[in-house]
């Protein structure tokens, strides 16, 4: 129990869904126009007047079990000690089917260097003792990450005393990054447009 | 109906194009065309010879072109050697890298001895290329199998990946032997009893193909909510016309009647425009499960 294992607390209840989070990401990792690591998902329930609006960021899991991890032909995909999920981006050779594997969408191939990033949690900052850039700039303080191992840090702390979930658990990868107060519609909904099925019509 | 509407949501690509789906194609006949010139070769069944050394053409041919398919679909295709020295024992690409390479090699080699008339050694290649012929379809198998997502993520994909790969592998051959026979042989005469005889090895292979995605299907119907929306997509989505349309009906059902019907099992137009239809229908049987398999979004 005394390695460190970094996971991430995202207070739903917290969240207001201003994306201060994707556009703090863009500018640390100088992520290209058209990708992301981080987004918030914007979801709208109901018919007026019975309506509630719901957020939900996503990003990289860097989960305990990563199917990517598994499926990389020359170990591009490497876990950190501290359980992060990295890329070596001279490693890889681009056959995209680490994007192809994941089950949350989260990675993509920089259109302007080619080979496949995704969110690392800042590792850089982590190293050297500050928070992800994300966790810092939130304005709510919905975003709280540290040691999962360590039981007197926060995010220990809020996901032993609260009801957490994650994204897709029934996918056996064991994602690192919990949610409070998910709603589980929020959590399918996918694509864009009516009834989160836009990608049907 | 309760109402759920995603207002800003990021859009994802959808990273393995139709290039993907050529490649399983590709392979997919190159292992059924090597399989069929071992029945006379490997076998020795002798009624099959006239199909031996066209089998070990195809086979090798389509094998040497198949992976240019990836390599073009790579983002960074000349860091492609990173694949033989950088190993991952758990990724199906790299068990596919060495096979890609011993395959073809052995294809060469066993089609070299068939044409220089050495039966003895003929034989040998053959049987050390029967388990390569499979595992260099079956590790395609894999490569959809063990990505998460609803579509693929089934056990029986690499089992299913080799039946369809036998079932287009005996279309090609018989059309070929039919074009090489009626145009290229020193008797312009078709074999029609081989023709006949490979059309009743096509018919079964078919219906076991058939058994295989029954099984699949009504699994996902039942499984996990992902592959139960994947089904609904392939039977009622924008999937439907590609999957039962083309695949199931054009390409496995007019087939096998024009294989099982007297009137039409023993004319050549009959074996051959169903050897046709069987072409076209794995070849969108690849098309659904590579980019149908991708078009339900992750997040």
């Amino acid at each position: 129990m005394s390695k460190v294992r970094y996971a991430m607390v995202i207070d739903l209840r917290r969240c207001i869904g201003c994306h201060s989070c994707s556009v703090a990401c863009k500018s640390e990792n100088s992520v290209p126009l058209g990708v992301y690591r981080t987004w918030v998902k914007q979801v709208e329930k109901g018919r007026y007047p019975q309506v509630s609006k719901h957020f939900l960021p996503t990003l990289c899991n860097n989960c305990e079990n990563p199917i990517c991890l598994q499926n990389c032909p020359t170990k591009a995909t490497y876990r950190r000690d501290d359980g992060i999920i990295m890329v070596d981006e001279h490693r890889c050779i681009g056959c995209k089917y680490c994007i192809y594997s994941c089950p949350y969408d989260v990675r993509y191939v920089n259109p302007l260097k080619r080979y496949v990033q995704k969110c690392y949690w800042c590792f850089h900052r982590v190293d050297a003792g500050l928070e992800p850039a994300c966790v810092d700039t939130c304005p709510a303080r919905a975003r709280i990450f540290g040691d999962i191992n360590d039981p007197n840090s926060e995010v220990a702390r809020l996901i032993a005393t609260n009801p957490v979930q994650v994204l897709k658990p029934e996918k056996a990868t064991i994602p690192q990054v919990y949610y409070i107060g998910a709603d589980f519609q929020t959590m399918k909904a996918r694509g864009l447009g009516h009834e989160g099925e836009g990608w049907k019509r | 109906m309760e109402e759920i509407n995603v207002v800003y949501n990021v859009h994802h690509e959808i990273p393995l194009g139709v290039l993907l789906a050529n490649y399983f194609y590709m392979t997919g006949l190159s292992a059924g065309s090597f399989i069929l010139s071992t029945l006379a070769y490997g076998f020795g069944i002798k009624k099959y010879k006239p199909i031996g050394k066209v089998g070990v053409v195809l086979a090798t041919l389509l094998l040497v072109l198949a992976p240019l398919n990836l390599l073009i679909d790579m983002t960074l295709p000349w860091r492609f050697w990173h694949l033989f020295v950088y190993l991952n024992p758990t990724s199906p690409i790299t068990w596919g890298s060495f096979l890609l390479i011993i395959y073809p090699l052995n294809c060469i080699i066993y089609g070299y001895f068939m044409f220089k008339g050495d039966e003895k050694k003929t034989k040998v290649f053959g049987l050390i290329g029967i388990p390569l012929a499979l595992s260099v379809h079956g590790y395609t198998g894999f490569i959809l199998a063990l990505a998460k997502r609803g579509l693929i993520n089934t056990a029986l994909m690499p089992t299913l990946f080799l039946v369809s790969a036998m079932v287009s592998g005996i279309a090609l051959m018989i059309l070929v032997v039919i074009v090489k026979d009626r145009f290229f042989s020193a008797k312009r005469e078709v074999d029609r009893e081989l023709i006949f005889d490979l059309g009743k090895i096509l018919a079964w292979s078919i219906v076991t193909d058939l058994v295989l995605i029954f099984s699949d299907v009504s699994v996902l119907l039942t499984s996990e909510a992902a592959a139960y929306e994947a089904a609904q997509l392939i039977l009622r989505g924008s999937f439907a016309p590609y999957f039962l349309g083309v695949e199931i009906f054009l390409g496995s059902l007019v087939p096998l009647f024009l294989l099982f019907f007297p009137k039409t099992r023993r004319t050549l137009t009959g074996v051959a425009i169903a050897s046709a239809l069987v072409m076209i229908g794995i070849f969108v049987m690849r098309y659904v499960m590579v980019i149908g398999g991708q078009s339900i979004p992750q997040s």
